[in-house]
């Protein structure tokens, strides 16, 4: 999957808002947006509160979890477990990357904030990929992976079913006759 | 050796990413024909063979007619991945550039593969005209998700109105900031009258997408 | 959009809210129904009643649309809203058009085992697949099998056949509670998922939970 998609995804994610005008309420196929009443906040889909900030209708609140210190916190959390650590929103990255680029004029400590969320992400990634090692060495048929979050997920997405396909051909390569699978060509 | 050309026919697919030139008297049409001449003789050898086993039990030519055997079907095999992927390209073709192929590309492939494309046009316009319980759906636009694309620029030239497609009229005067559709601004800044101030996120109803909604239509119409 | 923005309706808005919460439904279920198909490796039973559905509020929206004066603000939420719709919908259709062209003789062959309360298919793309394997064999044919000796001309199905590999292995989320799952490969080794459980395993396994709702692939 592209990371675009995956993007496409979190943006469905909510987020609060401050426009500077008044509007009724909105009826989406989505769900219905609003009423908007300038200098009230109001909660909206990421996409439309990015597409609001760039005409410069509205200014974006950040998300509650989006604080450096309990962030920090996190990241000292997430460094002592072995496990993962369940995340504030399975879409933590995309949003931050989407909300920071965007009204980083509107959140304040949107630096500190930044770091403090690549450092985490730099710590579950380097987990994942001893745990994905561990995994193919003990030839695992199944792994639970709670609190793995989309981005992250997508990340293995080439390689780790890629590398249990293998695997598993090596495997039954041994004692399969002819068989098809995809990617071979005829 | 038995197959060397099949395999060069094959190899000619990882070389070039492009669609070769495929037409009379070219180098793909001779590798072809190489191949299919090869397989012809060895089809004759091994029914000569056959004959000998069967009237006079000559059993040790059996390995013989096997090896030929599995050569024949090698490079049947060969030719009709060579085909297969080519065919695949022109697919790809289709999704990226539309249901009419520049004449660079036409004049490369084989009558045959003419033929293919445009009965894979036909059928897919009458898959995609039956979308929605008859109404229509185009499947060859809205396949990136989309994004709002404004470009903030600034005009460095004194311009005057400019119309955009919504009908809103803005007014270009040098030194003023704007936030306007990327599709409209690309032209003027090619001409110097803005200029880039920052590039933020993406998309607005393109001309791009108007333009493929002019091709539906016209795919609709034709019959 | 979660149901929260109901708290904020008022009364007379009651027939809206239901016709709300139904496309908001469909909607839900198309983006479930894309991304199932995206990531399973066989093709799924068709949701043409949700494409309809939501080609049909998609309609009914641009309809609306058009009476609105060029300069309201909804008129680019809208749109911004119908383009993201689009986009679910295209690429559901388009991930099913690929696995047609790729596994064509296979998906027929399945699909003719197949009453027609239990196809695969839709009637259009059923069409298509054929014409698909149509155009494929006359180009063979017209290229090389006719100059090919003896019965090597023949368009030998069973060799050209592409399968997919249903042992892949696919990310999941359970939606419901599920026990019992029996781990290909292993000695008979089951599992139970929680729900809202997220897993790596084998398509195959799990086959019948992604065609059945119980869990989604992610």
């Amino acid at each position: 999957m592209d990371p675009c998609e995956v993007e496409f995804l979190s943006e469905k994610e909510l987020v609060s808002i401050i426009p500077n005008f008044s509007f009724d309420m909105i009826h989406l196929i989505s769900g219905s947006v609003g009423p908007f009443r300038a200098g009230l906040p109001v909660k909206v889909p990421i996409w439309l509160a990015v597409n609001l900030k760039q005409q410069q209708k509205c200014r974006i609140i950040k998300q509650d979890w989006m604080d450096a210190d309990s962030l920090n916190e996190a990241k000292e959390e997430e460094k002592l477990s072995k496990l993962f650590t369940k995340m504030p929103s399975n879409h933590y990255m995309e949003e931050a990357q989407l909300l920071l680029n965007v009204a980083s004029d509107d959140i304040s400590d949107a630096d500190r904030i930044k770091t403090a969320i690549k450092d985490i992400w730099d710590i579950r990634m380097s987990k994942l990929r001893t745990s994905i090692d561990a995994f193919l060495k003990s030839e695992g048929l199944h792994a639970k992976l709670d609190h793995l979050t989309a981005m992250e997920i997508n990340s293995v997405r080439p390689l780790l079913p890629h590398a249990l396909d293998q695997m598993l051909r090596i495997q039954t390569d041994g004692r399969a006759t002819q068989s098809h699978y995809s990617g071979t060509s005829q | 050796m038995y197959g060397r050309k099949g395999f060069k026919l094959i190899s000619e697919l990882d070389l070039y990413s492009d669609i070769l030139p495929f037409n009379v008297g070219c180098m793909i049409e001779a590798l072809i024909k190489e191949v299919l001449q090869e397989m012809q003789s060895l089809y004759d050898a091994n029914v000569a063979n056959s004959n000998a086993i069967r009237n006079d039990n000559n059993m040790a030519l059996l390995p013989s007619v096997q090896l030929r055997h599995i050569a024949l079907k090698r490079n049947k095999r060969c030719i009709l991945a060579y085909i297969y992927n080519r065919m695949r390209k022109l697919k790809e073709l289709r999704w990226e550039l539309g249901s009419i192929l520049p004449p660079e590309i036409n004049t490369n492939l084989i009558n045959a593969e003419v033929q293919w494309f445009q009965s894979y046009n036909k059928s897919l316009a009458k898959y995609m005209r039956s979308l929605g319980e008859d109404h229509g759906f185009n499947l060859t636009t809205n396949m990136v998700p989309p994004k709002t694309l404004y470009v903030e620029v600034k005009c460095v030239e004194d311009f005057g109105k400019l119309e955009l497609d919504d009908g809103q009229v803005i007014l270009l005067k040098k030194n003023t900031y704007h936030l306007l559709p990327r599709s409209v601004c690309e032209p003027l800044i090619r001409q110097g009258i803005l200029e880039h101030k920052k590039y933020v996120s993406m998309e607005f109803p393109s001309y791009e997408q108007e333009t493929q909604t002019i091709q539906l239509r016209s795919i609709k119409s034709d019959d | 959009m979660e149901n929260n923005g109901d708290v904020q309706m008022t009364a007379e808005n009651d027939d809206q809210e239901e016709e709300e919460v139904t496309a908001q439904s469909v909607l839900l279920a198309i983006e479930e129904a894309w991304l199932n198909e995206k990531f399973a490796p066989e093709i799924l039973p068709h949701r043409s009643d949700l494409v309809d559905c939501m080609l049909q509020q998609i309609t009914h929206m641009e309809e609306n649309m058009k009476r609105l004066d060029k300069e309201d603000l909804r008129l680019m939420i809208h749109r911004m809203e119908l383009d993201r719709i689009k986009y679910v919908i295209t690429n559901y259709l388009r991930a099913r058009l690929e696995k047609i062209e790729k596994y064509t003789i296979h998906i027929l062959s399945q699909e003719a085992t197949r009453s027609s309360e239990e196809c695969y298919l839709t009637v259009a793309e059923l069409q298509f697949a054929k014409e698909f394997l149509t155009n494929i064999e006359m180009l063979f044919k017209t290229i090389a099998l006719q100059h090919m000796p003896g019965n090597f001309q023949t368009f030998e199905v069973d060799t050209l056949t592409v399968k997919p590999n249903l042992q892949t292995y696919v990310f999941l989320r359970a939606n419901d509670r599920i026990n019992g799952i029996i781990i290909p490969g292993s000695m008979d080794e089951e599992i139970d998922l929680e729900p809202g459980s997220q897993h790596i395993i084998q398509y195959s396994a799990v086959a019948d939970l992604v065609k059945s709702g119980a869990v989604k692939l992610i």
